[in-house]
């Protein structure tokens, strides 16, 4: 189990190193220089002088390397670098931005969780025609449905014709409770409905996988209460292998929140990207797609840890190994 | 011998032949296919079946709600928004279906490759894929879109980029189970010439399992562009496109609803019908489920 937790652990961070270095050259391969923009010019009525000097002060006449290393170094001391555009210490805005991200994201996951599984798992249990369709109808709508449709509808619905619901901006959790739990839901709700769909899709053909198993029939044949069977039973098994979904549900949620930030005009850290996208901040930008893919590689590195635990198969032969 | 690959040949014609007649023979299958058949011919048609010209002005009626006239109301400049919609598909679907090809086409090279050289370097090809499969979608968009901007060609381009890795995969592993097949080692045991095989047998054998996939691509394609040009980042003025209408329309969200909902469920028709045409021809494909 130790070499492999170590063997996982150093590939993960490898993995980091990569995506590190290739966002890193990927931003750097833009035509044109981020500076030019900076100082409001075409690229030829800009001050030779003034565009020199402002490359000396942030870096960029230093060679690819040394820019690298210089950003990790100061990475790996939590300074993510100044913003070209405000300026600001990256840290700064990330920080300030987080917890409407974080806010959104766990009550979407909350809610896209309450959606998923008791529908999943009402569809394995109840094998009849209507719900069945009913469910795969919703699954197909909610897959083909982007979040921004799914947010003005709601914002449509709530907040236009029914007037119930905030639909822009942001409270903190910390200065009024209730009126940050209003504010987050409708944006919740839509980033749900996002996750839920793929969510449902893989548990129901996971629960499918496992009603068939040999230990579901002799629970059966013992007379056990269906409702035994499918809590004790049938659920934590089909569990198992949608763990590996978790990752790409963490993508899904981080990836979503971009989009659902900006219809709902959340200060969060996808607006903060978009931002950066318009205003070329590629400072900002390196840091949010870094911690992204952290928050993507040590999510995985944890579920794999977790499917060793949960899964004694799994730990036995890791054992042998 | 040509005898040989001629009897191949035919059972080759014959199953593709059944496939269709087996997606069209699914109600859901066949509901798709039509009503993707609708939305192609509705955009590409835009010119002679828009009931209005999609930059006629009429001052007297801004921001008009959906009536007979103009079924999807109209816009802040009093534009027919079906007109402006059905014209707008093009960029959409044009987008669309370049990235798809272009996603198809490095995509099922790259798994073909990959599959055929088993040794070490089908397995970084692979590596390459799992890395590029993890992060989301479209943050990968974004940070393409700001390394390389957002014309139309950078997005065909990195639309098709994006949709290349999961292709790959499926080629890779749709070549890897025909050579295991009978008429592979047969072919190979007359001695049928490599570039033969590979494009007389194996290639017409996978292209049903790339056409389902194809589809689903499209939809993704689609999907993601009407996601960046809603943030502003995909498509830029004057063109228009289902998603920038979107985004100019949730502007005025407030006092007029239809200008962004009508795009939006044009979007949402499109991507499931072709979803659901992926999905069916997949079923069909299937032997498991004859």
């Amino acid at each position: 189990m130790a070499t492999y937790v170590l063997r996982r652990a150093v590939t993960s961070v490898g993995l980091l190193v990569l995506s590190s270095i290739l966002i890193f050259v990927v931003l750097r391969l833009i035509p044109g220089d981020p500076t030019v923009l900076k100082l409001g010019g075409s690229g030829t009525d800009v001050d030779p002088r003034a565009f020199e000097a402002l490359r000396h002060e942030l870096g960029l006449d230093r060679s690819l390397p040394y820019q690298y290393l210089h950003w990790i170094d100061g990475v790996l001391h939590w300074d993510f670098g100044l913003s070209y555009f405000s300026q600001y210490p990256v840290t700064t805005l990330i920080t300030d931005r987080a917890g409407a991200t974080i806010q959104l994201t766990l009550v979407a996951l909350l809610l896209g969780l309450l959606i998923a599984v008791p529908a999943a798992t009402l569809g394995s249990i109840w094998r009849n025609r209507v719900f069945d369709s009913l469910l795969s109808g919703g699954t197909a709508l909610g897959m083909a449905t982007p979040s921004f449709v799914t947010g003005i509808v709601l914002i449509v619905i709530f907040g236009v014709k029914l007037d119930l619901l905030p639909t822009q901006g942001y409270v903190p959790f910390g200065e009024d409770p209730v009126e940050s739990m209003k504010t987050v839901l409708l944006p919740a709700i839509t980033l749900a409905i996002a996750i839920a769909a793929p969510i449902v899709l893989i548990l129901r053909s996971s629960l499918t996988d496992v009603a068939s198993a040999p230990y579901i029939r002799t629970a059966q044949g013992k007379g056990l209460l269906r409702r035994r069977i499918v809590l004790r039973h049938l659920l934590p098994n089909a569990t198992i292998p949608t763990l590996t979904m978790v990752g790409v549900i963490v993508g899904d949620l981080l990836g979503g929140a971009v989009i659902v930030e900006y219809v709902f005009a959340r200060p969060g850290l996808g607006s903060l990207m978009v931002d950066a996208v318009y205003q070329r901040d590629y400072e900002v930008l390196q840091a949010l797609v870094l911690l992204a893919a952290a928050a993507f590689i040590v999510t995985s590195f944890v579920v794999d840890l977790l499917y060793g635990v949960l899964d004694p198969r799994l730990r036995i032969r890791g054992q042998e190994a | 011998m040509s005898e040989v690959v001629a009897v191949e040949m035919a059972q080759v014609g014959g199953r593709r032949g059944e496939t269709f007649v087996r997606l069209l023979r699914r109600p859901t299958g066949a509901i798709a296919a039509l009503v993707v058949l609708l939305i192609v011919v509705g955009v590409l048609g835009a010119p002679v079946l828009a009931p209005h010209s999609p930059t006629e002005f009429d001052y007297e009626r801004l921001f008009a709600p959906p009536s007979w006239a103009h079924p999807f109301g109209t816009d802040e400049l009093g534009r027919d928004l079906l007109s402006r919609v059905l014209h707008g598909g093009r960029t959409s679907l044009w987008i669309a279906a370049l990235a798809t090809a272009i996603s198809m086409v490095s995509g099922a090279v790259w798994g073909f490759v990959a599959a055929f050289r088993s040794g070490w370097v089908g397995e970084v090809m692979m590596r390459v894929v799992d890395v590029t499969l993890g992060m989301p979608i479209i943050l990968i968009g974004l940070v393409l879109v700001a390394a390389f901007g957002s014309s139309i060609l950078s997005l065909v381009l990195i639309l098709g980029f994006l949709f290349a890795p999961a292709t790959a995969r499926l080629a890779r592993s749709a070549i890897l189970s025909e050579l295991e097949s009978d008429y592979y080692l047969a072919a190979t045991s007359v001695g049928a010439p490599p570039w033969r095989i590979i494009f007389g047998e194996l290639l017409p054998n996978t292209v049903p399992v790339l056409l389902a996939r194809a589809s689903i691509v499209a939809a993704a394609a689609i999907f993601v562009e009407a996601s960046l040009s809603f943030l502003g980042l995909g498509v830029q003025p004057p063109a228009a496109s289902w998603g920038t209408l979107l985004q100019t329309g949730y502007a005025s969200l407030y006092s007029s609803y239809w200008y962004s909902v009508f795009p939006g469920i044009v979007i949402v028709v499109t991507v499931l019908a072709l979803n659901t045409l992926g999905n069916s021809l997949q079923h069909a494909l299937d032997p498991s489920r004859r």
